[in-house]
């Protein structure tokens, strides 16, 4: 399986190779075109009270589609809903990342996908809600991002302050609390940041440029209003 | 080619930030740690037990944290693994165990605080739920008041219909003009009735009369048998008519229909309520009232009765009456529970109205009994 990246900035599409009987999941609807050797089939990754869970818990799609080349060697070229860069990670079966709910775009066979509950300060206030996906297993790992994606590396004990509406992906071997922005409940609000997440190293955190909650606050001012 | 499956992360200076996939074996003396090169096994770091602080980390806490100084630099090593971490407990040697039972001690102490965090969470969630479905009626009235009359007729009314197909109605004769007449006097003197109200006479022996929904009303010929005086049928009728009034047969409903309804109806989805509602059109015919709401049609019905310049104590002596014999022959009692307690209510309330010039009915009442079959002359 090989897999490269084509218009790399805003626009991107992923291209993956796929030798006969391999094959991949991906995000339903991110197909773009594909060789007439690979096959789409509709899946319920993680069985439907899996999949069940991931739609009603984390906002994902409650189907995959999977891409099989069944028919001879292929390719797929996938792309995201939204304009936004595309990284491609490699699990081992080692490491694990965390995935906010529209940040998954496709994975190798290898790849698990699962619902994971967080806990209650993180849920009301990281701005991912209570569940967000958890990536463990081996093999390819595609994300993609709403803008573009910044790669944070944390030595141990390192710390980094994100604002939680621009986290895209985080390795499980680092932690992360949320605090104000500010010293100050009125200042912390009045910034426009709100809550913050400190991240603690060791680990790599994936951030997107762009925050999608406050771009759709943007384009909403200028959608006419119906009588 | 050997096969390579790593079961912890190394950190360190040399190392990328996501860490190094490495194969971690526990030993007597310490860990042998190796590392894959270019896919092919490396070479093996052995670190012995002295030189390793233990922590806990990770996004759950929920990882073994090694960290020591070695020739390379400062290294540290997540573990997940639970066979190793098993094993790193078993061989540790006792400088270990302590900070090892500290850090596994807060890793309890992290899911306890998550357990009970979203233990108390659910738990007001769910005390949350119960109140609104228990205790709430405010909510179960908000609903009710925005389900339109039209819909409460609907649904009473298919009830009604069916009822009526398999019972004999009596469609004339005194006992139906007594009720007709009683009914008009008692509707005249409500203001403002939404309500076309239907009352029906049916032949049966049954002592009970009962109300629907949208203002359906039938009388069993029992019921006016059992009466002494007319005042006491036009006591049950003011009781019945004002079960419609207040509603409460739609409020039962809605209470039996749950939180889903409620909240669906307050927030504008009453089409599902609709496809429900026609599906409980059956339970209609056994619905039970709640206690505050026999003694809201109790005590309306009073003042209805006082309203209509009907005599208002027939409706206690009749319900008296009715509480001393078999409860479990009088159907009307079953649906209608009879205390002392109620009674009394009633009679307190009734002392303390105006006195109210009564009005006579202009049929006969001996004629009606009589047509019903029941004894009559002086005393009845």
């Amino acid at each position: 399986m090989k897999s490269e990246i084509l218009y790399p900035g805003a626009f991107p599409m992923v291209r993956i190779e796929l030798a006969e009987g391999e094959h991949i999941k991906a995000e339903s609807g991110a197909m773009v075109a594909c060789s007439p050797t690979i096959d789409i089939e509709s899946k319920m990754e993680g069985g439907f009270l899996g999949a069940l869970s991931r739609k009603f818990l984390t906002g994902e799609k409650f189907f995959f589609q999977t891409l099989r080349a069944s028919r001879g060697h292929g390719e797929t070229l996938l792309a995201p809903t939204v304009p936004g860069e595309i990284v491609i990670l490699d699990l081992d079966g080692v490491n694990e990342y965390m995935v906010q709910k529209d940040g998954f775009l496709a994975g190798a066979d290898g790849i698990t996908v699962e619902s994971q509950m967080q806990s209650m300060s993180r849920g009301l206030l990281s701005g991912e809600g209570f569940f967000i996906l958890k990536m463990s297993g081996k093999g390819m790992l595609v994300l993609n991002s709403f803008g573009a994606i910044h790669k944070i590396e944390l030595k141990p004990g390192q710390e980094y302050i994100v604002d939680n509406s621009h986290l895209v992906a985080w390795s499980t071997t680092t932690s992360y609390n949320i605090e104000k922005a500010t010293s100050g409940w009125v200042a912390s609000f009045t910034s426009g940041e709100g809550f913050v997440c400190r991240f603690r190293g060791p680990g790599v955190v994936y951030i997107q440029s762009r925050n999608p909650r406050g771009f759709g606050s943007w384009v909403r001012q200028f959608i006419p209003v119906s009588e | 080619m050997t096969d390579f499956h790593p079961n912890a992360l190394c950190f360190g200076d040399e190392f990328p930030a996501g860490g190094v996939p490495c194969l971690v074996h526990v030993e007597t003396q310490g860990l042998t740690i190796a590392f894959a090169a270019d896919g092919n096994q490396g070479q093996a770091e052995a670190v012995p037990f002295s030189s390793v602080a233990v922590s806990a980390g990770g996004l759950d806490h929920d990882q073994l944290v090694l960290s020591w100084a070695g020739p390379a630099g400062q290294r540290t090593l997540y573990l997940k693994n639970s066979d190793v971490i098993r094993a790193f407990r078993q061989a540790a040697p006792d400088q270990l165990t302590m900070p090892l039972e500290r850090a596994v001690g807060q890793v309890r102490r992290v899911r306890r605080r998550h357990r009970m965090v979203w233990g108390i969470a659910g738990g007001s969630l769910l005390a949350l739920t119960l109140g609104l479905w228990f205790g709430n009626d405010v909510l179960v009235e908000l609903a009710v008041d925005r389900i339109p009359i039209e819909w409460e007729q609907k649904l009473g009314e298919s009830a009604y219909r069916d009822f009526l197909t398999q019972h004999e109605v009596a469609k004339d004769g005194p006992p139906v003009d007594a009720v007709t007449e009683m009914t008009h006097r008692l509707v005249s003197q409500i203001p403002d009735n939404p309500y076309t109200f239907e009352i029906t006479v049916v032949k049966s022996d049954v002592v009970n009369a009962f109300a629907l929904p949208g203002g359906y009303i039938v009388v069993f010929t029992g019921l006016m048998k059992e009466a002494e005086r007319l005042e006491e049928v036009a006591g049950v009728l003011a009781h019945e008519l004002n079960h419609v009034l207040q509603r409460h047969g739609l409020e039962r409903i809605v209470k039996q229909l749950g939180f889903i309804a409620v909240v669906s109806i307050v927030f504008g989805n009453q089409q599902g309520l609709g496809q429900m509602m026609k599906q409980l059109g059956v339970e209609l015919m056994t619905l039970r009232f709640g206690r505050a709401q026999e003694t809201e049609a109790d005590l309306t019905g009073l003042q209805l009765l006082h309203r209509a310049k009907i005599d208002p104590s027939g409706m206690i002596t009749f319900f008296e009456r009715l509480a001393e014999k078999d409860e479990g022959r009088v159907e009307w009692l079953s649906t209608h529970p009879m205390s002392s307690a109620r009674a009394e209510r009633l009679k307190d309330r009734l002392a303390g109205m105006p006195e109210q010039s009564l009005e006579p009915f202009t049929f006969d009442w001996s004629k009606v009994r009589a047509a019903l079959g029941a004894p009559t002359g002086p005393g009845l």
